[in-house]
């Protein structure tokens, strides 16, 4: 990589370094469901469907999964400072490629998302979170909070730099949180009375992650549901990434 | 003179259905302080868009100092720079990290990118000014920033849209101290679109006059001016506004 492309990256993360705002708000709320959710229904966590790891094991992937949802529009953001600014367009007419402009604030995002993951790793662990493969569990509990990050800052990204507009791309981190919500998120599939829910369930790729995390941690899950949320999340990477190098080929400057 | 630019039947239409562009054919020499000129909606900006690289043609050719920028790509980025009309800053830095950081981006070592931005501070006078945010500046020191910005890397060519729009007087005079002094010793092609006709009439001893996506006068400053007044020394912009109206007149002649 050369001296240009790397400054850029670097400039990504000092952004948000001096400005934390995004990343820090997917901290605080993931905090904020991690000890809510404890406290208001760990209780059940005896239940032999939770395993040895207890609730707090079973709760904490959603703990990860929305730390990227909250920080993860910090790309989009950055790109929208830079267009409204019209920095941007500097930007663009330098000769570095145009494809850096746009991953460098996805690798700022991503650094942060997988950094602020390992302080809620650390945190869980304090709390009594087992790590069922040890070391092994964290890499690959990091690995799937890359992906997913990469996944949504994409095309946050990409919708940002087509559209012009940064409410757009807010829609991308607007329709997940509604998936959070249609998944074995609170109690295990066992547990879980409608039927509806559970339908919608297998086909909502959250539960892929959630179930993949929960497998590395209490153990609760089968491994099936890791090596199938690596694929999924691998492919979701691809096309997210994709999408926001395409449209570094569209951005509408001023 | 050697040609600089050269332009040969240029065409650009946007999908609104507005003919920017209708056959350009313009020559540019090296080292030529050049002025387009032209109402607002012309097609100036346009065609400075398409030279440096922003926006596609539909069709036509052009060459920057023997080269195809459309072809080139990254290479004649750095043969060229730009001052467009708008301010081009990041307000949350400070002058002097932005004049690095445009540096580093043109592949200038830590060094020299330093070098070259104290230089640039001193010759625009921002001194006191380089550690603020740029968001901080005055309208004045965002545009000096902004122009000297593009001149980082010193370019063999600079494009200049509206340099001087927001400028005191103070500013535009050293502005173009700067730029002709950069013009006389480093050879350097300044191609100008003002609506400061005092300016290219000051600076340019080339022009074209664009209208509706035509270039309705090519050639030198004096020589417009004779054309249009032979007897009478008068400026560029009377000049101008002579030969705009009488052009005005003409079509509205035409379509009674």
């Amino acid at each position: 990589m050369n001296a240009a492309n790397s400054i850029l990256i670097r400039r990504g993360i000092l952004k948000l370094v001096k400005q934390p705002a995004a990343p820090l708000m997917g901290f605080g709320m993931s905090l904020f469901f991690l000890l809510v959710y404890n406290a208001g229904i760990g209780g059940v966590g005896s239940m032999d469907a939770f395993g040895d790891g207890g609730y707090i094991s079973f709760i904490f992937p959603i703990t990860i999964i929305s730390l990227a949802m909250g920080s993860s529009s910090g790309a989009g953001q950055a790109l929208n400072a830079d267009l409204q600014s019209g920095y941007f367009r500097r930007l663009f007419l330098s000769p570095v490629p145009k494809w850096v402009l746009v991953v460098a604030p996805m690798i700022a995002d991503t650094f942060s998302s997988v950094f602020f993951t390992l302080v809620l790793l650390i945190i869980g662990a304090i709390s009594g979170v087992s790590f069922q493969f040890g070391l092994v569990s964290v890499l690959g509990i990091l690995l799937l909070s890359l992906l997913w990050s990469l996944t949504l800052c994409g095309f946050s990204a990409g919708i940002m730099l087509r559209t012009g507009n940064y409410k757009n791309a807010e829609l991308v981190t607007n329709s997940i949180f509604i998936l959070l919500f249609l998944s074995t998120t609170f109690l295990p599939r066992e547990l879980i009375t409608s039927k509806w829910l559970l339908a919608v369930s297998w086909g909502n790729p959250v539960t892929y992650i959630l179930e993949a995390n929960r497998y590395l941690l209490g153990g609760t899950s089968p491994a099936w549901y890791l090596y199938l949320a690596l694929a999924i999340f691998g492919l979701t990477a691809i096309i997210s990434v994709s999408y926001a190098l395409l449209s570094a080929r569209r951005t509408r400057i001023r | 003179m050697s040609t600089e630019i050269s332009i040969s039947k240029l065409e650009k239409k946007y999908p609104d259905g507005t003919h920017a562009l209708k056959g350009v054919d313009l020559m540019v020499g090296k080292g030529q302080v050049f002025a387009l000129l032209g109402p607002n909606g012309a097609g100036k900006s346009t065609l400075v868009n398409i030279l440096i690289n922003l926006i596609g043609k539909d069709s036509g050719s052009y060459v920057i100092g023997g080269q195809d920028p459309e072809k080139s790509g990254r290479l004649i980025q750095r043969y060229i720079a730009v001052a467009s009309q708008d301010n081009e800053l990041d307000p949350g830095e400070s002058a002097l990290n932005m004049l690095v950081f445009q540096g580093r981006l043109f592949g200038l070592s830590k060094n020299e990118a330093k070098e070259r931005a104290d230089e640039l501070i001193g010759l625009f006078q921002l001194e006191s000014e380089m550690n603020k945010k740029s968001g901080d500046l005055s309208g004045g020191n965002k545009r000096r920033l902004h122009c000297a910005l593009a001149l980082v890397h010193r370019p063999k060519v600079l494009f200049l849209d509206e340099p001087t729009v927001g400028m005191d007087p103070l500013a535009r005079s050293t502005f173009w101290e700067v730029i002709t002094s950069m013009n006389r010793k480093d050879d350097v092609t300044v191609f100008l679109t003002t609506q400061y006709l005092d300016e290219a009439d000051k600076h340019a001893l080339a022009m074209a006059l664009i209208i509706d996506g035509e270039i309705k006068y090519a050639g030198a400053v004096s020589d417009f001016k004779k054309m249009v007044h032979p007897s009478e020394n008068c400026t560029l912009e009377e000049s101008y506004l002579t030969y705009v109206k009488s052009l005005s007149n003409t079509k509205n002649n035409e379509q009674l």
